[in-house]
């Protein structure tokens, strides 16, 4: 290797660690405390995390079902950052990925046609709902300056309680379990291919591929996703340069819904092949799209990964349970960890940033 | 204070500066932005701790670890942002931190204005200790910061920038102010870039110059000449306009108003033209509705009646990219708050409001190429010193930034211009250059208005000058008819007898 090729390697590794450190230091907080509560359960930490990440990373089976449980973590997760990029801090995506996978499981209960068909148009009217059902909290805000972040939360339940009323009466499943809460299966040719006969992973995970990439392709190169990335950095700024900021965030919001439709279509045409009752809600996975999202800055590849971290680990963690009497919520515990120490940071630098601003003001003055 | 020192990670911010003050003394330290010349004050003020170096006050070593240890040495300092409780007196903002009481535990109001009426006297400075704060001119406001000073028995009394705020009047005032405390004993460190000032009231001169201290002359040794040289490290032209017949109309304004959302009326009927060919000034003191008066104009706020015409387009109540695209460029009067965002790159600070022309942006993609080269392009062409595209603005020096925003709206190619505050805080060098464009743009047949609260700046570039005082225009000047005494007086609401 001659000089220069090394020294722009250095440069490289030394721009990656800056990008990676927070992130890395913090998952390792992170770790460090669920092994203090390890070895309260009387087990050796080390072992634990060595079965746990042997098994969700490195094992085929268990590397599957990770991957499954990640495709809708990161499509979850770049939901979230569509909005928040442009400062629309939007924590409502499950309510929208519930509204929007409920409406296209309906769709696929009840369209006939070829299956290709029903399945597009059940994917995009799915979609449709779920832009919409971002929409109206973006709309609130702009028409009586409501709270972005309280509306979406709040609609997170009503989103809920509608598709638990439907799976309940109009569109209870009429011959399975009298008691379960949850549609019919769909048909079998509407379902999302296997991506390995042993598993669950499906195309799913692929589109999720899809999403992040699509999702770097409209945040770096197109018109709206550098003028959401300004609104989303000084809105005063954006506004004096012509960008029309209501627009921003209609569209935002929009896409942010759309997004997080798709998530929930992914678990339920990929994996569950039906609506039951709050499953996106005890599954947390737009919760765990949020960490992800925070962990790795809004940044789409380190989305992805995080994503696919968070979600090892909680294939980890329930795995573990079959085998030691450390409880699946460990998992949970490490993950929260980790974005503490993560969003400790950001409180950190936005205290800096804040006396930077005003030493900077100092200097100016000088 | 010998052999300061000062290093802020590997930037050297004062290196190796000695400085002596004698009693009764009044010495200006000038330079550009970023000198040192603030740096060397918050070391003295107990702000900063230098990295090597002593203080020596009355021959005795100090070491100051916060301002309280510098005012117990009689050492105060006069901030350029002022830090006073706006909705109390005038007393009671001065005996702050060491109030008068009565029973030990009750604050002692009428004693305080005592006090405050006894400390006027003994410096021959007025001021009505019952006046509440926010109902003072900000030359009165400045004067409780003197006192307060002064109540803490200060000897010596740094001022930093102190003129930049003020009406020609009120700086007259301030300067003469100076002078009285220095007759009775006080020593003065004068910071400021305003040489006329210096040549006024300083008896020594120190120029700093990258953080060194270049030169040190008694004033009546020196000129402005030999200042400005010294500070800058090279002759600056003399600028001379050239007179220029003006065209057609390019901007009229009949009749705007402005009420804000509080019921605040902001701007009573303004009528202002600007035509091809001339830069108009808008002299005033800020806060009186400039930027209200630029917001309509460029779209960013919708007035409430009146007519702005654009080349004969009515432009009222279109959205901002409509009254861009109709040929107005805008450098805004605050370049952080407005002008770019401090976390975005440079390259996305210099492609907004260009992003939407077809040359680089097709269907909504953005044409990345040739992004980057415009980026590149404007960057060489104003040179703003930079290390690579993607820093981001924050990392940019204030000067850089501000050329980096006036080289994005010049390079907008429009007929007319507004530029408000275009040189707020940036030093000489990038000062001169920025007036160069400015007048470019004024040769090339384009129609400019300059919002500036720098008089100097509006008097040395207009063809034409509006006062604006309290919403409205309060008399407009052609370039002979104009002194910075009338407009001085006009600013402040008087009325010129003819």
């Amino acid at each position: 290797m001659n000089n220069d090729t090394q020294k722009s390697f250095i440069k490289i590794c030394l721009k990656a660690w800056n990008a990676l450190k927070q992130p890395i230091i913090a998952t390792v907080f992170g770790l460090l405390i669920g092994a203090v509560l390890i070895l309260t359960t009387g087990e050796n930490p080390i072992n634990i995390y060595n079965q746990m990440f042997r098994k969700s990373f490195l094992e085929p089976y268990y590397l599957m079902q990770t991957l499954t449980r990640a495709t809708p973590v990161i499509i979850c997760a770049i939901a979230t950052a569509a909005a928040w990029r442009a400062g629309n801090i939007n924590i409502g995506v499950e309510g929208q990925m519930i509204i929007g996978s409920f409406t296209a499981t309906a769709c696929a209960l009840y369209l006939s046609g070829p299956p290709i068909f029903v399945l597009t148009v059940s994917i995009l009217l799915g979609m449709m709902a779920g832009a919409l059902y971002s929409t109206i909290a973006a709309a609130l805000n702009l028409r009586f300056g409501t709270s972005i972040v309280i509306c979406t939360l709040m609609m997170n339940y009503i989103a809920n309680y509608i598709a638990s009323y439907f799976v309940n009466f109009p569109l209870k499943d009429p011959h399975g379990d009298p008691i379960a809460a949850q549609t019919a299966v769909i048909d079998k040719s509407l379902h999302f291919l296997k991506l390995s006969s042993r598993s669950t992973l499906n195309i799913g995970f692929l589109i999720a591929v899809g999403i992040t990439l699509l999702f770097i392709f409209i945040s770096q190169r197109t018109v709206f996703g550098y003028e959401s990335k300004m609104t989303g950095l000084n809105p005063v700024f954006a506004h004096y340069g012509g960008v029309n900021q209501r627009q921003v965030t209609l569209k935002t919001m929009a896409l942010s819904g759309a997004i997080a439709a798709v998530a929930g279509i992914c678990e339920i045409f990929g994996v569950k092949y039906r609506y039951i009752d709050s499953m996106f809600v005890s599954g947390g996975y737009a919760w765990t799209g949020l960490m992800a999202a925070l962990i790795a800055n809004l940044d789409p590849v380190g989305m992805f990964f995080a994503s696919t971290f968070l979600a090892g680990l909680q294939v980890g963690g329930q795995s573990i349970q079959r085998t030691s009497n450390i409880p699946y919520q460990m998992a949970t515990v490490i993950q929260s960890c980790i974005t503490l120490f993560v969003s400790v940071k950001l409180t950190f630098d936005f205290i800096k940033w804040k006396r930077h601003a005003k030493t900077g003001a100092d200097k100016e003055a000088d | 204070m010998e052999n300061i020192t000062k290093l802020y990670g590997s930037l050297l911010a004062n290196d190796n500066v000695s400085l002596t003050l004698d009693k009764g003394e009044i010495l200006a330290i000038v330079g550009e932005n970023g000198a040192g010349k603030s740096t060397l004050m918050k070391i003295l003020y107990g702000l900063e701790m230098p990295t090597s170096g002593e203080i020596y006050i009355n021959d005795k070593l100090c070491d100051f670890k916060s301002p309280m240890d510098a005012i117990r040495q009689g050492i105060g300092m006069v901030q350029q942002n002022f830090m006073l409780f706006n909705p109390f007196t005038v007393a009671e903002n001065i005996v702050y931190g060491k109030e008068p009481r009565s029973h030990r535990i009750f604050f002692d109001r009428r004693k305080a204005a005592e006090i405050v009426r006894e400390l006027c006297r003994k410096y021959g400075l007025e001021i009505d200790p019952e006046l509440k704060v926010e109902d003072c001119p900000v030359g009165l406001q400045q004067r409780v910061e003197i006192l307060k000073v002064l109540y803490k028995d200060a000897e010596i009394i740094i001022l930093d920038e102190p003129s930049a705020v003020l009406t020609p009047q009120e700086v007259d005032e301030l300067l003469k102010t100076i002078k009285g405390l220095a007759a009775l004993g006080k020593s003065i460190i004068l910071i400021t870039h305003k040489l006329q000032e210096v040549m006024d009231v300083a008896d020594r001169i120190m120029v700093m110059r990258e953080g060194k201290r270049i030169a040190e002359v008694k004033k009546t040794e020196t000129s402005i000449e030999e200042l400005s040289y010294l500070m800058v490290g090279r002759r600056l032209a003399a600028r001379k306009v050239e007179k220029q017949k003006s065209g057609k109309n390019v901007l009229k304004i009949e009749n705007l108003t402005y009420v804000t959302p509080e019921k605040k009326n902001v701007l009573k009927g303004v009528n202002i033209h600007v035509d091809e060919g001339e830069i108009v000034g808008i002299a005033g003191v800020s806060g009186n509705g400039q930027s209200e008066l630029i917001q309509c104009i460029t779209g960013m706020i919708a007035p409430t009646g009146g007519k702005i015409l654009l080349d004969g387009k009515d432009i009222i109540g279109r959205p901002v990219w409509e009254v861009r695209y109709s040929g107005l460029s805008h450098i805004p009067e605050d370049r952080y708050y407005m002008g770019c965002a401090k976390d975005a790159n440079l390259v996305e600070v210099a492609i907004m409001g260009h992003h939407i022309k077809p040359a680089y942006s097709q269907k909504g993609i953005l044409k990345t190429t040739e992004i980057r080269k415009f980026t590149r392009n404007l960057l060489t062409k104003y040179d703003v010193r930079h290390s690579s595209l993607t820093q981001k603005a924050k990392e940019l020096s204030g000067g850089n930034i501000q050329k980096l925003i006036v080289a994005r709206e010049i390079e907008h190619g429009n007929k007319f211009l507004v530029a408000a505050e275009p040189t707020r805080g940036v030093d000489i060098g990038a000062m001169e250059f920025i007036h160069d464009k400015i007048l470019e743009v004024r040769s090339k047949g384009g129609a400019v208005l300059l919002i500036s609260s720098e008089l100097t700046e509006i008097l040395s570039l207009s063809d034409r000058i509006y006062v604006m005082y309290g919403g409205n225009t309060n008399g407009e000047f052609t370039r002979e008819e104009a002194t910075s005494e009338k407009l001085g007086l006009l600013m402040m609401g008087g009325k010129l007898n003819e």
